[in-house]
């Protein structure tokens, strides 16, 4: 092959330790692309949508696309694919960073593990040869202890992902770091890993990606470096802000959701802000492989109660631990995004889980006693220490790291849950932004803003500026918003891209790199072939379409605040207009019909 | 007084968060920006508006915390005590 794809996978076997190399199913690769298309495809054809997550028999994939490694936009993702413990659906998290491009160096597209190894080990690859290797010493060491650790004794320009102890010990929103400040972040895909005693991945390739038309893809290349560049979000809002910038917008729009989405603004968003954050912690911005737009954030903190220093926060987490949790000390959060990151676990559901543990609190549903603290909304001091506790799995921050579907159906009150799918939804109010209650309803992982980001237009006015009040329409947009985003996931490419490049590019550069022939609208097509490859997944995983709902709070609690004051999510009035879009039934199942034309049925 | 907000590259570029502008009979989005300029001694427009003096895709300006756009754009009128708010093009996620 290697056009684009490398042309061969490494399957590894934990149970017996052994590593295997194999061709990469050209036919499958050219239909599903790469990535999370091309490891789903794999997944649904190796393992029973019925499986126990945390099982030998589950497994788990970590799948580059056709242009991770290649140059051109910010082209350095990879996907991790596997049944989520957090969820019980398909998951497919994302990361940046160098680990994926350093993964196609190293001669493969994809590493598909099976079984479970009997000890702790990782596995090392360099150039084409992999074997597994005794972790014992690693297990129980944090995400930046693990990789300064295999830097040392393996390679020190190795590229390395591996889970912390929140991994080890079961948090069910663990993830997967690597380059120590990037994360799989989101559907437990850490607590899969975990389970099957795999403390991490160490990579080091001196190879490269070729291309099948390297004129065609230098243009497409060029153009896309050009658009990147003149976009003032991707050339320079973006490198100044991060994804921060966000929380003044969301707020100042009324759909910031506040103490776990009781209200939609919050007094002390101000303290919390992308521009808050750029005047005192910020060090500098980073990029990752190849990327031009260099969002990261790097910090460190100066604090007489807390010390360290990283990466983050990103919006999402200044959101989950600072609004969600009613708190406004910048310091505090920055410090429990730190654990997170060290512990190997989601920022987003570590944040809305203790912010429905507060709502637990304030409503007497958990006492003081049972937590060993009080935990009030905006106490900075006492979510830091609960944050320690999930990390470590003590006391009261075991019921933590069962995530907040679990934590409030312990209760009796699942619907203190701000989630769908039991996976807790990110920064936005779905009763100020009715097109992303739909995404939230319809979103293949549950609650999830990176599977069709319709806060693009309805709130940023991008590509154009929808009313977000509205929802006539909104089934239409966020169909082609899940499928685009289908393809720059399988890709290999930051989603962040699409904030200045489109669909045109992205066909000249799969069709330069790959050597195909595809219009944009076929492009497109093999993203609906992705979203329904997930949903038919889901459904034989007993995912119906009866949880394609929001919490009672957002469909039956008006928001009290704001400008969207009053309003209610009008689920009901958007998703038989979405079911329809996709070409499913009224019942919500797709059609023989729909995934015959897919190629599915 | 009609109060103004600035946020992320403009707040960054004029090294302050906020100002309060002088209300007048007939003032609109267009015309608070204008007097907002003038008022200010470091340019800004730009980052809002683009050569022609429209709005950038992306640009978010608010008025009491309603989008110009879904309102009468530049052209929404401005009553005494408002609150505007400017942000340049900027995303996330």
């Amino acid at each position: 092959m290697d056009k684009g794809w490398k042309g061969q996978l490494l399957r590894v076997d934990l149970t017996a330790g052994t590593c295997k190399t194999e061709a990469l199913n050209e036919k499958w690769a050219k239909t599903y692309l790469g990535g999370r298309g091309l490891a789903s495809k794999y997944l649904c054809e190796e393992i029973s949508p019925e499986v126990d997550p945390m099982s030998p028999e589950n497994k788990l994939i970590m799948a580059t696309g056709p242009l991770t490694g290649t140059y051109g936009a910010a082209n350095g993702r990879y996907m991790v694919i596997t049944k989520s413990p957090l969820t019980g659906t398909i998951a497919s998290s994302n990361s940046g960073g160098y680990f994926p491009s350093e993964l196609k160096y190293a001669g493969f597209d994809m590493i598909i593990f099976e079984g479970k190894s009997a000890h702790p080990v990782y596995l090392q690859i360099r150039d084409g040869k992999a074997e597994l290797i005794g972790a014992v010493h690693l297990w129980g060491k944090s995400t930046n202890e693990t990789e300064d650790a295999i830097l040392s004794e393996f390679h020190g320009d190795a590229k390395i992902a591996c889970i912390g102890p929140a991994g080890e010990i079961g948090v069910h929103f663990s993830c997967i770091i690597n380059d120590k400040h990037r994360a799989a972040g989101r559907s437990g895909v850490g607590m899969v890993m975990g389970s099957k005693n795999l403390k991490a991945v160490a990579v080091r390739g001196t190879g490269g990606v070729k291309v099948a038309n390297p004129k065609a893809y230098r243009d497409a290349a060029l153009e896309a470096y050009g658009m990147l560049k003149e976009n003032p979000v991707t050339g320079e809002g973006l490198g100044a802000l991060g994804t921060p910038v966000l929380l003044n917008i969301m707020n100042q729009s009324g759909g910031l959701p506040t103490r776990n989405a009781q209200t939609g603004t919050f007094e002390g968003a101000e303290a919390i802000s992308g521009e808050t954050l750029a005047s005192s912690y910020l060090k500098r911005n980073k990029s990752c492989m190849g990327c031009i737009i260099s969002c990261g954030r790097v910090t460190k903190l100066s604090d007489s109660r807390y010390e360290g220093d990283g990466e983050g926060p990103e919006y999402e987490t200044l959101w989950a631990i600072g609004a969600a949790c009613g708190i406004s000390d910048l310091a505090a959060i920055t410090k429990a995004n730190y654990i997170c990151n060290e512990a190997g676990m989601d920022t987003i559901t570590a944040g809305s889980t203790i912010g429905c543990a507060m709502e637990l609190f304030e409503k007497g549903l958990v006492s003081e006693e049972e937590i060993g603290m009080s935990l009030n909304f905006g106490d900075a001091e006492n979510m830091v220490k609960l944050m320690e506790m999930t990390a470590k799995g003590e006391g009261f921050g075991k019921k933590i790291g069962l995530g907040s579907y679990r934590l409030a159906d312990s209760y009796g009150v699942p619907e203190l849950s701000m989630s769908v799918k039991k996976l807790e939804f990110p920064a936005y109010d779905a009763r100020a932004v009715q097109g992303m209650g739909l995404e939230y309803a319809t979103s293949n992982r549950g609650a999830c803003h990176v599977r069709g980001y319709l806060i693009s237009p309805e709130i940023l006015g991008l590509p154009e500026k929808l009313d977000p009040a509205e929802t006539e329409g909104k089934a239409g947009w966020l169909k082609i918003f899940q499928d685009f985003t289908a393809v720059v996931d399988s890709a290999g490419v930051c989603l962040f891209t699409t904030f200045g490049i489109g669909v045109p590019q992205f066909t000249k550069f799969c069709n330069a790199a790959n050597g195909t022939s595809m219009s944009d609208e076929e492009l497109l097509e093999a993203g609906d072939r992705i979203y329904n490859l997930e949903r038919v997944f889901n459904l034989k995983a007993g995912i119906d379409p009866s949880q394609d709902k929001l919490p009672k709070r957002m469909i039956e609690e008006p928001l009290p605040d704001g400008p969207s004051k009053g309003e209610v999510c009008k689920l009901d009035q958007m998703l038989p207009d979405y079911y329809q879009v996709r070409g499913w039934g009224k019942d919500g199942i797709p059609t023989e019909e729909k995934l015959q034309s897919l190629g599915l049925a | 007084m009609i109060q103004i907000q600035f946020f992320s590259l403009i707040r960054m570029l004029l090294k302050q968060d906020a100002t309060e502008i002088t209300w007048a009979e007939g003032d609109t989005v267009q015309s608070v920006l204008e007097k907002t300029q003038a008022e200010i001694a470091t340019p800004f427009l730009h980052k809002l508006l683009d050569e022609k003096g429209k709005p950038y895709t992306g640009t978010i300006i608010l008025v009491n915390r309603k989008n110009i756009l879904h309102l009468q754009d530049l052209q929404t009128p401005v009553a005494d005590e408002d609150v505007l708010a400017f942000f340049p093009p900027g995303a996330g996620g």
